[in-house]
């Protein structure tokens, strides 16, 4: 009989994964905010929450939301794990790129004059 | 006649004397012996009351006494009574009333422990409902101020759920949940979760073993106990150090406090309640009642795992070891980490582009999370079999990426903003098919492919999201 190495739920409470804190060290995230591992930080000395945050983020960027998923932890939770991690320099994020704004006809010109001259 | 009277009455006296002093020393003699019993007769109504005395001041007393812990019972004060029937007759006085005793004391703790095992049970359920309610407002709500009130409600209910663990395991009821199998570091943060100074515990070592299922919450159980008097026991602001070791049948807990430690006395008492072979009393824990050892005796002993209080801690304080032996280990499988596996589209932070490609094709591998797994980029980016190779295929996909970057170009590319998988697969659909289109019927009326022909162009730039997403499907 094997365990799958993976949170059972309830068994470590939120609080002894944050150490207490409710409140992340920065507010600028939110749920679609993209998170990117910086390459190369060493991993020792974080909790095993931060160390499968960061291993999550490594392949490529993940949102808040998909994180918070993955580790099965409230939103508000990872966000404070997150907040660390950046203070650490261990992720860095990114907001998602805004839709742009539809009938900008200029720019629609130059990617088909761009890809004109391409063919 | 009158001469003989004088000898007469001489004798007479004589006789009379004699008689006199006969019957005076048989008297005396009488009453000796009559004193000398009336004073053994004395001493044994004063010895029986003696022993009666002593039997209600001190034998009953002491036998109620040796319920509760070893005592010696004085036996009876005069051998010699003890043989008669009045000796006998207290005896059995004293037998009857060893046994009432027991027996009721017996009939007194099993009800104690009927009617807290079943006032735990319910308390039990309930906090365990709260807790579930506190995890269900924890997902609903991201303000960090009510995070911060529902951290510290969660703290203490974790405390009280412990607490009514504990009294009903005392009980003899089981730890209550059932949980799957846990790999032993998530097993001992979980012990710490149950604890008031959770902060101060700090956990060294990594053992890639788990905790079998049925064995997971009696252990956080004896382990927070055991936690719990570490920091209970010790200066608030030092840490109790625990660290995991792997040992040849088994793995070993090591709490360390930094604490007071224990006398020699106490350690036995401890020692021996670890043990867990003598049976707790309820009805006589100390006052306040100390759960913490005995707990950790019945939990040992029932599942087979032992623990020792009996080393100094290099910190001065108590070291206690908890050894669990292979039978109740199993090995962690490590689940792959579900990232995402795009390594050049999603660096550049565009928004997880796949939201509506995804969708075109067969159901998606999804992660222990349940979110859907990602996937390479580049099996999407294959060129479909195309007999006719249309030479703007290979940059499809980057096409497709300008042309979402800059602005989501048609159909597709609104479906994709939405996010609605349907609406999306369905758009795709259409789109990958007006693609196909275009492409044969241009195929057909002109093999160039440089040509410059305006409309064509204007499907191309249509064709390819739609197309892109048909490939990745």
């Amino acid at each position: 009989m094997t365990a799958a190495r993976r949170r059972k739920a309830g068994l470590v409470r939120p609080y002894v994964v944050t150490d207490g804190r409710a409140y992340p060290s920065r507010n600028t995230l939110d749920l679609v905010t993209l998170l990117v591992a910086v390459n190369g930080e060493p991993l020792t000395g974080l909790s095993p929450e931060k160390r499968r945050l960061v291993e999550l983020c490594r392949p490529g960027s993940l949102s808040v939301a998909e994180v918070a998923v993955h580790l099965e932890l409230p939103v508000s939770v990872t966000k404070v794990l997150i907040a660390d991690l950046m203070d650490s320099g261990h992720l860095v994020t990114r907001t998602p790129i805004p839709p742009a704004r539809p009938g900008n006809g200029r720019v629609l010109q130059e990617v088909l004059d761009g890809l004109r001259a391409l063919l | 006649m009158t001469r003989h009277l004088p000898d007469a009455v001489f004798w007479l006296l004589a006789a009379g004397l004699l008689t006199a002093v006969v019957l005076w020393m048989r008297q005396r003699r009488v009453t000796a012996v009559v004193r000398s019993r009336c004073d053994r007769l004395a001493d044994g109504i004063r010895s029986r009351d003696d022993e009666i005395r002593h039997l209600a001041a001190v034998r009953l007393p002491a036998m109620e006494e040796s319920l509760h812990r070893p005592a010696e019972v004085p036996g009876p004060l005069d051998e010699l009574l003890a043989r008669t029937d009045f000796g006998k007759g207290l005896q059995v006085v004293a037998e009857r009333f060893a046994d009432a005793a027991a027996d009721a004391r017996a009939r007194a703790e099993r009800s104690a422990k009927a009617a807290l095992k079943t006032s735990m049970r319910s308390i039990q359920a309930l906090a365990n409902e709260q807790q579930m309610f506190i995890s269900e407002m924890q997902e609903r709500h991201d303000d960090p101020a009510v995070l911060h009130d529902l951290l510290a409600i969660d703290h203490a209910n974790a405390q009280f759920s412990r607490r009514a663990q504990a009294i009903a395991v005392l009980c003899g009821s089981w730890p209550g949940r059932q949980r799957a199998a846990a790999p032993l570091d998530e097993v001992i943060r979980g012990a710490t979760s149950r604890i008031r100074d959770y902060r101060r515990i700090r956990i060294a070592g990594q053992v890639d073993l788990a905790v079998v299922s049925r064995a997971v919450e009696p252990v956080v159980l004896a382990v927070a106990e055991l936690l719990d008097n570490a920091a209970r026991h010790s200066q608030p602001h030092t840490s109790v150090e625990v660290s995991l070791q792997g040992v040849h049948n088994g793995a070993c807990v090591v709490v360390d406090d930094a604490g007071v430690g224990m006398d020699s006395q106490v350690a036995r008492r401890a020692a021996a309640l670890l043990t867990g072979r003598r049976g707790v009393d309820v009805t006589r824990l100390d006052d306040p009642p100390q759960f913490g050892f005995p707990v950790v005796g019945v939990l040992a002993a029932r599942y087979g795992f032992s623990v020792s209080v009996d080393t100094q801690s290099p910190y001065g304080g108590v070291r206690a070891v908890v050894f669990l032996p292979s039978a109740l280990l199993t090995q962690v499988t490590e689940e792959p980490p579900p990232g995402p596996a795009d390594e050049g589209g999603e660096r550049d932070g565009r928004p997880s582009a796949s939201a509506a490609g995804d969708g075109a094709g067969p159901p998606e591998p999804t992660t222990a999370g349940g979110l859907p797994r990602r996937r390479r980029r580049a099996r999407a980016d294959e060129p479909p079999a195309d007999p006719a190779g249309f030479p703007g295929e290979p940059e499809a996909a980057d096409a497709a990426e300008a042309a979402e970057a800059a602005q989501p170009a048609g159909p597709a590319g609104r479906a994709a903003d939405t996010a609605d998988d349907r609406a999306a697969r369905d758009a795709a659909r259409r789109m990958g098919a007006f693609a196909r289109g275009t492409r044969t019927g241009r195929d057909g009326e002109d093999p160039r492919p440089d040509a410059p022909r305006p409309p064509d162009r204007g499907a191309h730039h249509d064709q390819a999201p739609g197309d892109e997403r048909k490939g990745r499907g």
